[in-house]
């Protein structure tokens, strides 16, 4: 065999926390006969391991691994994460969840929201989110896997995780070891270059000892020690757009009651505040721009907003909105934090790492690092960015508020001119300008637009095919449907204990 | 019937009496019950290859579901037969012929894909021709068909179809399905176009009368009087595309069937022949500056491949031939035609046609068609073939740089690269490189944990079940018999 006689790439991932074991655990399972993986991490450096909330993706990944997921939730205090209820963004006193999952059916190859629009305008005082499967559980605190049946309407929902993200890494780091990834614990003191090509061509570390590499993966978090400091790549900086640029943390013990199988976003005086319930805490934060708020104040406000005991002292954690213009730059490919940060309004983080790595996969060097490789990763890695940009911001543009300076400076702000063009393609008749490739398509625009208060002015004509009565009709049965498949739904968390139990009695 | 929003569009003006015009006009009536449509039934032009060369690719089974139009039906009036893709000869380095068919070749595995894997067991020397692996190359060499079989993972599920349409035919039958759908048709020429101050369209002026609308749509070919008065733009494409000239010959009496069309490349362009019910259509494709094939006989129909920059501007949207033309290769232009037409309904605008719904329109509409360029273009460009005056010329041109970059990385890796809007999967641009010659230099490494022994051996127990495969089926000539003597609405018969 040609190709596999070639010898292994030596991949260097620097930084062992969420997207350092997250690429280590990856290229083991899916690239052995490639590449000899090293983790270089030390444990001076504190992980961010804050994000706690994930996306459907991530189910994804979860099974590349063959991870048994009932396993994987216990180890990590997982919940079901179905979406996030946004609070007080449109507008104080409003509530809104964004659904991992689709509004109603398509009828005669139209979607749903239009014959809702339409019915609006006939005088049907309708909540569209009635109509989201997803939404509805999410309200009753149920759960359910979604059915593979793609012609049942419990199909039209997805999930994701909710999870202790400093236990995920440690998780993925056993993983990754008993498959053959090395470890190397200490502090990074210099960087090497090759004198020739200008590629990074080892590590010294504190101990003395030299980490060479073909290939070196950035995890390093913000501080982007080989793609930002060492190679120098540039920085976009999108600060002006998405002003938050600190968080506070604040963990808390679980508040009697269910477990919600959702995180909740509730917009705050100079940003919002995260709830996100785990089996075993709940973790809250103030993501908030300091511009506008103090992190005393802040912190404050934390400690004020959550519902019961304190776990920790609140932990100040600060960042900036941008990414690197390139992430793969000579041979060191940042992936997380490294390459680019995006604050957790939509739980973006580990998408973007995992986004990164499966890139990374397919692009892998089949000898040595190409132009071509490099350029079609950074390509793939743009298609994300920009539409993710422009989706967070719609969260704080498309709003009323008008209680604060932060808010008044996000509803005022010119936003980018994709996005205008997006928010006015939209208001005409509730199109939502297409792409099928990336994050965030057609229904999580739908939820944030309506959920804020953009109600477009017109409707696809073609759902004026049908008349009104017959119409009603069939709202009112999909309504009742959906309504009744959640009632059978048992409640989220006796779903977990029951899976957990399971787990107990099998060893 | 409700009222509808204040914006909708209620009269819809065609320009066009051929295959795209009826085509569009039905599916417009049909989606929009409330809405006037007329149509401007003027005689097709000659050089609107859309209205002359209807062949189709798979999906325009959804389209004619849309329009109504039954294919049962279409076959029992002898209209259709169906085709499962293109018998490519002298095309390539090799100069052996192949298959370009629609739909699957072989299987994947996990994270690898089947050219991923043909690839590894090639440099273990344990392949055969690509198309080898292909259901329906099998069935296209056999000269036999059958509709692919709903039941998953089996060896006549993963393949597609598309149609070949006697072009008089179909015609006359999308006329009557025009009227059935209350599309009322105004028989003469348009004289003259009135215009709104703001340029748009304000009437067309036939002999006798005044024809008003709110939406206006130009399927009148190439000339496209409505569209070039909104706009002069141009996207050439001669440079990719070098086929300027067209000469269609159409022979009576019976042919033998068959289920893939035959493209041969000649010293001066490439002549097709496409098997109908009765006779064929039969045509050659060339440029004026390298020479006529020899054969080709009758007056030769001028083309300009490219588009228009904007095919919807104002009140006034172009289809077909009027927005876009490209030549006969693979049948993409009935295709372009029939994904606007849905397009144009999905995005369909109020009445003031905003800016922004059109440019949604047409941005996706301009990714669709240069990524068709692109695909045409690499048969021309990179088909390796260095006989002959026409395929000379062509040595040294420059590719679209989306066509370069997938070139580029799949020769690297057997990657095809990603883009919105795309008509051809990444199954039928691997089968289309490879076919032309083309082979990626290494086994993508993400692939590469196959084991090449078991590979191979996978291979060849495929290839042997699908050489097997049409001895147990039916001819084509019979295949039609039983299908036709089925009730009509029932396309599933395996």
């Amino acid at each position: 065999m040609a190709d596999g006689s070639r010898r292994k790439q030596q991949v260097v991932v620097l930084g062992g926390g969420t997207a350092g074991w997250m690429a280590a655990a990856a290229l083991v399972r899916l690239l052995p006969h490639a590449a000899d993986v090293h983790v270089v991490e030390s444990a001076e450096i504190g992980i961010v391991g804050v994000g706690e909330a994930t996306l459907p993706h991530l189910r994804a990944f979860v099974q590349m691994l063959g991870l048994d997921e009932a396993e994987f939730m216990r180890a990590t205090h997982a919940t079901f994460k179905l979406g996030i209820d946004f609070r007080d963004f449109g507008r104080i006193g409003d509530s809104y969840l964004h659904p991992f999952g689709s509004f109603g059916t398509e009828l005669n190859g139209v979607r749903f929201h239009h014959y809702w629009r339409r019915m609006l305008a006939a005088g049907r005082d309708d909540d569209l989110f009635a109509y989201s499967i997803a939404n509805v559980m999410a309200a009753r605190n149920r759960f359910a896997p979604p059915s593979a049946d793609t012609n049942s309407l419990l199909s039209t929902y997805s999930y994701a995780y909710q999870f202790d993200a400093t236990l995920f890494g440690p998780y993925l780091r056993t993983y990754a070891e008993a498959r053959g990834a090395a470890r190397t614990e200490g502090r990074v003191v210099d960087v090497e270059l090759d004198g020739e090509s200008g590629d990074v061509a080892a590590l010294k570390m504190e101990s003395g000892e030299r980490i060479e590499g073909d290939l070196f993966v950035d995890c390093s978090g913000f501080r982007s020690l080989l793609l930002g400091r060492t190679l120098g790549a540039a920085w976009e900086d999108w600060s002006h757009w998405l002003p938050c640029d600190r968080a506070v943390a604040l963990p808390c013990t679980p508040p009697p009651g269910p477990i919600e199988p959702y995180t909740r976003a509730t917009a705050m005086k100079a940003g919002w505040r995260w709830r996100i319930p785990l089996q075993h805490r709940v973790g809250n934060g103030y993501v908030y721009s300091s511009a506008h708020i103090s992190d005393e104040e802040a912190a404050d406000a934390i400690v004020a907003a959550i519902e019961s005991e304190a776990m920790a002292e609140p932990r100040v954690l600060r960042f900036r909105a941008g990414r690197r213009r390139q992430s793969w730059v000579r041979n060191v490919v940042g992936v997380g934090l490294a390459s680019g940060f995006l604050e957790p309004l939509e739980s973006t983080s580990i998408y973007l790492a995992q986004g990164a790595i499966t890139q990374l996969i397919e692009l892998f060097p089949t000898g040595r690092i190409a132009e071509i490789d490099r350029a079609e990763f950074n390509r793939m890695v743009d298609l994300e960015y920009d539409r993710i940009r422009d989706f967070l911001i719609l969260h704080y543009h498309a709003t009323t508020r008008d209680d604060s300076s932060f808010w008044n400076h996000v509803r005022t702000m010119e936003v980018p001119e994709s996005l205008r063009e997006k928010i006015e393609l939209w208001r005409q008749a509730g199109r939502v300008s297409s792409y099928s490739q990336g994050l965030f398509l057609e229904p999580s625009w739908i939820a944030v637009y309506v959920g804020q208060g953009i109600i477009p002015r017109g409707w696809d004509q073609r759902a004026d095919a049908f008349d009104a009565p017959s119409l009603a009709g069939a709202m009112d049965r999909l309504r009742s449907k959906v309504a009744d498949a959640v009632g059978t739904m048992p409640a989220h968390a006796d779903f977990i204990r029951r899976r957990n139990a399971a787990i107990e009695m099998d060893r | 019937m409700a009222a509808g929003s204040d914006r909708a569009i209620r009269r819809i003006t065609i320009v066009g009496g051929g295959i795209v015009g009826l085509s569009a006009a039905t599916a417009f009536a049909r989606a929009l019950p409330g809405v006037r449509v007329e149509l401007v039934d003027t005689a097709p032009d000659p050089g609107a290859l859309c209205d002359r060369l209807p062949g189709t690719l798979p999906t325009a089974n959804r389209f004619h579901a849309a329009l109504g139009v039954d294919e049962i039906d279409l076959v029992r009036r002898g209209i259709a037969t169906h085709r499962l893709g293109l018998r490519f000869e002298s095309w390539s380095v090799a100069g052996k012929p192949w298959h370009f068919v629609h739909g699957e070749t072989g299987f994947s595995l996990g994270a690898a894909s089947f050219h991923d894997l043909w690839l590894l067991a090639r440099q273990a020397k344990g392949a055969l021709p690509y198309d080898s692996y292909a259901p329906a190359a099998a069935l296209a060499k056999a000269g036999k068909f059958v509709h692919p079989e709903s039941r998953p993972n089996t060896l006549l599920s993963t393949f597609l179809y598309g149609l070949r349409l006697d072009p008089e035919g179909y015609g006359e039958h999308l006329r009557r399905s025009a009227v059935a759908a209350g599309v009322i048709l105004a028989s003469g020429a348009v004289h003259a176009i009135e215009r709104r101050e703001d340029g748009g369209v304000a009437a067309l002026l036939l002999a006798d009368r005044r024809v008003e609308g709110d939406l206006y749509i130009d399927c009148a070919g190439p000339a496209a009087p409505l569209a070039s008065a909104m706009g002069k733009g141009f996207d050439d494409w001669s440079a990719y595309l070098p086929c300027d000239r067209v000469v269609l010959t159409a022979e009576r009496g019976s042919g033998t069937l068959s289920t893939a069309e035959t493209v041969t490349a000649l010293a001066s362009g490439w002549r097709w022949s496409a098997p109908l019910r009765e006779g064929q259509l039969a045509g050659f494709s060339f440029a004026a500056g390298t020479g006529v094939p020899s054969g080709a006989e009758g007056e030769p129909v001028a083309i300009r491949p490219g588009r228009r920059p904007e095919p919807w501007i104002r009140n006034v949207l172009a289809l077909g031939d009027a927005a876009c033309t490209v030549d006969p290769l693979h049948w993409t232009g009935l295709h372009l035609a029939h994904s606007a037409v849905l397009r144009a309904l999905e995005l369909l605008p109020g009445r003031d046609c905003h800016p922004l719904e059109l440019r949604e329109y047409n941005r996706r509409t301009a990714l669709e068609t240069d990524r068709v360029r692109d695909f045409l273009a690499l048969h021309y460009l990179r088909s390796g073939r260095r006989a002959g005056a026409f395929w000379r010329a062509l040595v040294d041109r420059p590719l679209p740089d989306s066509l370069a970059w997938t070139i580029e990385q799949f020769k690297a890796r057997g990657r095809i690269p990603f883009h919105e809007e795309e008509t051809f999967d990444k199954a039928a641009w691997a089968a289309a490189l490879i076919g032309l010659g083309i082979v990626p230099r290494h086994v993508n490494p993400a692939a590469a944990a196959a084991s090449a022994t078991e590979t191979v051996a996978a291979l060849a127990s495929l290839s042997e079940q699908i050489e097997a495969l049409p001895r147990r089926l039916p001819s084509y000539a019979e295949y039609l018999v039983r299908m036709t003597s089925l009730p009509a609405s029932s396309p599933t018969l395996v």
